[in-house]
């Protein structure tokens, strides 16, 4: 190089040149590389993308609802909002606080302490409020306050219907009745979708729908909207005029088997179960038992008469000092000394039931109450139904055949009992019973011959006949026919004195059975404690309300019946 | 020969370069709407912007315009001025360097300590330190040219000043700045007639102390070589650079539209700074990926022209200056884009023009205000007037 003045520099051109065509070179590498990236290697990338924010989300299927028979809903799901919140991003005043606690119907104190926790990233502040309370609460605008939808399940029906229908808990799956029972079906299959989700876990883009939800299918029950309620009200009005603690009542159509009316007191309303007892929520029809005391009685007049060694005319010794079976004695209050085995029935006779009992063999007796349905869970589908107690015929002594006669010694359930009945109503065939609509006439199992079976509905029409138990049970323009019970209620092992069951369960109209309505009154303590006299008016105005609501024609004059004379009514035996 | 570097003329005969004006003016307006498309999530989930989804791209705008109205003003002042400014330039920024050190003024953000806070807005000194470094090795490879060739008249002094511009960045640090004004630095020194043999056996060692000092260590040569495959620990030190990748593979060639890029989304960090590339990828595909590389492929290119007609000229400190202007523009670029592609390893460099940061921009405008006006003033003396 010269020693020349700088003004005489050159500058080496060949290394610009150098320098320029590495820097080409080098965009060319990174052009190349971003063509690799995004034109060669996108799946292997795609992929990976997919991994960190594709996610599956499950589409939550619609429940399906529950109608009564008539398609009146019983059980919808209506659209909510729940109310949630991010603690730390919310920054409202005290006052802004207070007016969204009062609108949430939330303590302010109880607010403040949920949006203190600025650790927690989701904590619900109300969950299923009403769509209008939410969109006030919205127009507040508060920061960090968010809502997302939810269903919430709505009774119409009510303290009505709440027994048989159930309820659902508060993610919608169902808890009790038949909300559990069929919740399979009732609550669908979720779907699911693939979306996109930003890292703090908000979807931004829905990809696609992996398997689209199976919305729940609707239940149609058996339950007719206009007799529930007419069972409910009945019942529950003779709950209170009794001062009973309880009731229950099952209404069957003996030709299809369904369940007409299915009533329970103490109700609940389903739609707000702040403060429920577990004595609210027990259907008691079909989940307790208890003895059925004389109700059972026509069981045992129906096995003598299918042994042809009786008929309804045949005299039955009944005497003044009762009965003498082993060391124990059973008493009637009947001053008759001498029935006839429809009077047995008509006026309840124990000890008649009783001398009928011990002539028959323990093990007809047991097959025939286990033909009957007794000692076996009624197959409703129904969570938690009841089979009661029926002892194998072997176990049974002398005395405790007798009893059994007249209904002590087993238990039943109410739903069990009324089942039985439609032995005597559908000449001589059991129905099957069932909660779901199924207007076909169902195919019955023969317990007891149709000649059997007429004669003891002859005999249930002489009970509620003036001179029989139940005179209350009549109804104007259709014949009935039903038998009472009044049994003590058991108590440590023994009976109670005073505390009864009182029941009834009949059939109508006698020419040609349509329902039987069973009917029990737990622990009347109104003085009243009679079967004829708590239980049957309850079964006169359902029958009634039913009977007119099914449109059964009449079989009977339409003559007023005036209420009984006091000699007109036949006491009962207890 | 010296035809190929110059643009083709105008009829009109413009008096300034509108090509590159019009490429830096639109590497800039991209910049503007990409850093606003990768801000505005973040933006409007941070209780630090106050929600406002829109305060990056307000930020960016307002530094764009007065990058521009700085821009003006360079371009207003001759190519003297800044000769004779360049050392006492370059010392000022190195007071700078050295305040942003003191505890007390250098503002730490992450561990690093690279920023001076002035109330509205915060100063990047090493920022500045790019530009004032390019002026300042140019008047000294001018300066000296006499005795550039020889070690310790020519190399040494810059060696030494080097030594402490690189201990200072150290310090804060930010190695990605002086990784920059290191190659910028000897770049000029090489095109300006450094001994050969000395910038090779610089090469060789800053080469062989590189790999000593990766190799010696687990954890360096992990910090390093972790970049080379990100997929081994992709939710740790690969999270970033998996993201990144993840977004030039979603984008593919024509983009996944404009303000539809997923990985924005709180995924990619920095997206609307360091990687800011990632993005326009995904949202503008290799299109728009292709595109930014021809642009700074063009800046670099006109940048060594315009360097070229200056030494036709004899105009040596002008020609320095323009191509180290190039270099500084171009590595930068180069290394940002590389980084988001997974080829180097992550540095805190942005993309000059383009990316978010007050003092980046204005030092990337002013950068390209002395290319205008060295090609202005080649311009004037062509046509026989003075500069």
């Amino acid at each position: 190089m010269s020693a020349a003045a700088p003004a005489l520099v050159r500058l080496p051109v060949w290394r610009a040149r150098f320098v320029l065509a590495g820097f080409f070179a080098a965009f060319a590498v990174i052009a190349g590389r971003s063509l690799y990236l995004q034109a060669m290697h996108t799946d292997f990338l795609q992929e990976k993308g997919e991994a960190r924010y594709s996610r599956v989300l499950t589409v939550p299927a619609t429940r399906g609802r529950i109608l009564d028979r008539n398609g009146e809903a019983l059980a919808v799901s209506t659209p909510v909002q729940s109310v949630w919140a991010i603690p730390g991003d919310v920054s409202a005043s005290p006052a802004q606080l207070r007016r969204l606690a009062s609108l949430l119907g939330a303590d302010a104190g109880e607010l403040r302490r949920k949006l203190g926790d600025a650790s927690r990233d989701f904590v619900y502040l109300k969950r299923q409020i009403a769509p209008e309370t939410a969109e006030r609460v919205a127009q507040l605008g508060l920061e960090g306050i968010y809502q997302h939808p939810e269903y919430r399940r709505y009774y119409p029906g009510g303290e009505v219907t709440a027994h048989v229908v159930g309820f659902t808990g508060v993610d919608e799956a169902g808890q009790e009745g038949m909300e559990l029972a069929f919740e399979a079906s009732l609550g669908g299959v979720p779907g699911s979708r693939r979306v996109i989700k930003d890292r703090r876990g908000r979807v931004v883009e829905d990809i696609e729908s992996i398997r689209a939800a199976q919305d729940g299918r609707d239940l149609t029950l058996s339950i007719d909207g206009k007799i529930q309620s007419l069972a409910y009200a009945a019942l529950k009005e003779a709950v209170l005029a009794h001062r009973a603690t309880a009731g229950a009542l099952v209404a069957l159509d003996v030709q299809t088997g369904e369940v007409l009316a299915l009533a329970n007191v103490p109700s609940f309303n389903p739609n707000n179960r702040a403060r429920l007892s577990g004595a609210q929520i027990r259907n008691r029809a079909l989940t307790d038992v208890f003895e059925p005391g004389s109700t059972l009685k026509p069981f045992t007049v129906a096995l003598a008469l299918e042994s042809d060694r009786l008929s309804p005319a045949t005299r039955v010794q009944i005497g003044n000092g009762g009965l003498r079976v082993a060391q124990h004695v059973i008493h009637d209050p009947h001053p008759e000394s001498v029935l006839t085995v429809a009077q047995v029935i008509q006026k309840s006779s124990n000890v008649g039931a009783a001398r009928i009992a011990l002539a028959l063999g323990r093990e007809d007796m047991w097959r025939l109450f286990q033909r009957a349905g007794f000692g076996a869970p009624p197959q409703l589908g129904f969570p938690g139904e009841a089979a009661g107690r029926l002892r194998p015929a072997a176990t049974w002594r002398p005395i405790e055949q007798a009893t059994m006669a007249y209904g002590h010694g087993i238990s039943v359930s109410l739903m069990q009992l009324a089942r039985a009945y439609t032995m005597f109503a559908r000449d001589g065939e059991l129905v099957p019973v069932t909660l779901q609509k199924s207007p076909l006439p169902a195919p019955g199992t023969r317990v007891l011959s149709a000649q059997t079976a007429r004669e003891m509905r002859a005999m249930l029409e002489l009970a509620v006949q003036p001179g029989g138990t139940a005179p209350r049970a009549r109804i104007m323009g259709w014949r009935v026919a039903g038998k009472t019970g009044t049994a003590h209620k058991q108590e440590n092992g023994g009976y109670a004195a005073d505390r009864y069951i009182a029941s009834f369960v009949g059939l109508a109209p006698v020419s040609a059975p349509r329902i039987v309505v069973a009917v029990m009154i737990d622990e009347p303590a109104g003085g009243q404690y009679y079967g004829g006299v708590v239980a049957a008016p309850v079964f006169a105005q359902v029958a009634r309300g039913a009977l007119r609501a099914l449109g059964v024609p009449y079989d009977a004059p339409l003559e007023p019946l005036p209420l009984p004379g006091a000699h007109e009514e036949a006491r009962e035996s207890t | 020969m010296g035809a190929t570097y110059v643009f083709a003329k105008d009829a009109a005969e413009p008096e300034y370069d509108r090509s590159l004006a019009w490429a830096g003016l639109l590497l800039m307006a991209i910049g503007v709407v990409m850093v606003y498309s990768a801000s505005i999530a973040t933006a409007e989930a941070s209780r630090y912007t106050g929600a406002n989804a829109a305060y990056f791209l307000l930020r960016h705008a307002l530094f764009l315009g007065g990058a521009l109205a700085t821009a003006l003003v360079v371009f207003l002042l001759p190519v003297r001025f800044w000769q004779k400014a360049a050392p006492l330039g370059f010392l000022a920024c190195l007071a700078l360097l050295v305040l942003v050190l003191v505890p007390g003024i250098g503002r730490e953000v992450n561990g690093a300590r690279r920023w001076l806070d002035l109330g509205a807005f915060t100063l990047q000194p090493s920022e500045l330190v790019k530009l004032a470094v390019v002026l300042y090795a140019a008047d000294y490879t001018v300066r000296k040219h006499a005795v550039l060739k020889s070690f310790r008249r020519g190399l040494l002094p810059m060696l030494a000043v080097m030594m402490f511009v690189s201990w200072l960045l150290l310090r804060e640090p930010d190695f990605g700045a002086l990784v920059v004004i290191a190659v910028t630095t000897f770049g000029i020194l090489f095109l300006g007639g450094m001994n050969g043999r000395h910038f090779t056996a610089l090469v060789a060692m800053l080469g062989i102390g590189f790999a000593l000092l990766v190799l010696t260590s687990e954890y360096r040569m992990q910090r390093i070589f972790g970049f080379m495959d990100p997929w081994t620990d992709p939710f740790g030190r690969g999270y970033q650079l998996s993201h990144a990748l993840i977004a030039f593979g979603r984008g593919e060639f024509l983009g996944v539209g404009l303000g539809a890029s997923v990985e924005k989304l709180f995924y990619l960090p920095e997206a609307h700074t360091d990687f800011l590339l990632a993005v326009i990828a995904e949202e503008l595909g290799f299109i728009g990926v292709a595109a930014v590389i021809a642009l700074f492929a063009w800046v670099v290119l006109r940048a060594f022209a315009i360097g070229r007609q200056a030494a036709l000229r004899d105009r040596h400190f002008a020609a320095l200056a323009a191509q180290g202007l190039g270099i500084w523009l171009g590595f930068q670029a180069l290394i940002n884009m590389g980084v988001n592609m997974g080829l180097l390893p992550t540095k805190g460099l942005t993309l000059p023009l383009m990316s978010f940061g007050g003092t980046g921009l204005i030092a990337n405008s002013v950068a390209l205000a002395l290319l205008l006006r060295i090609d202005w003033e080649n311009r004037q003396l062509a046509r026989g007037l003075h500069a």
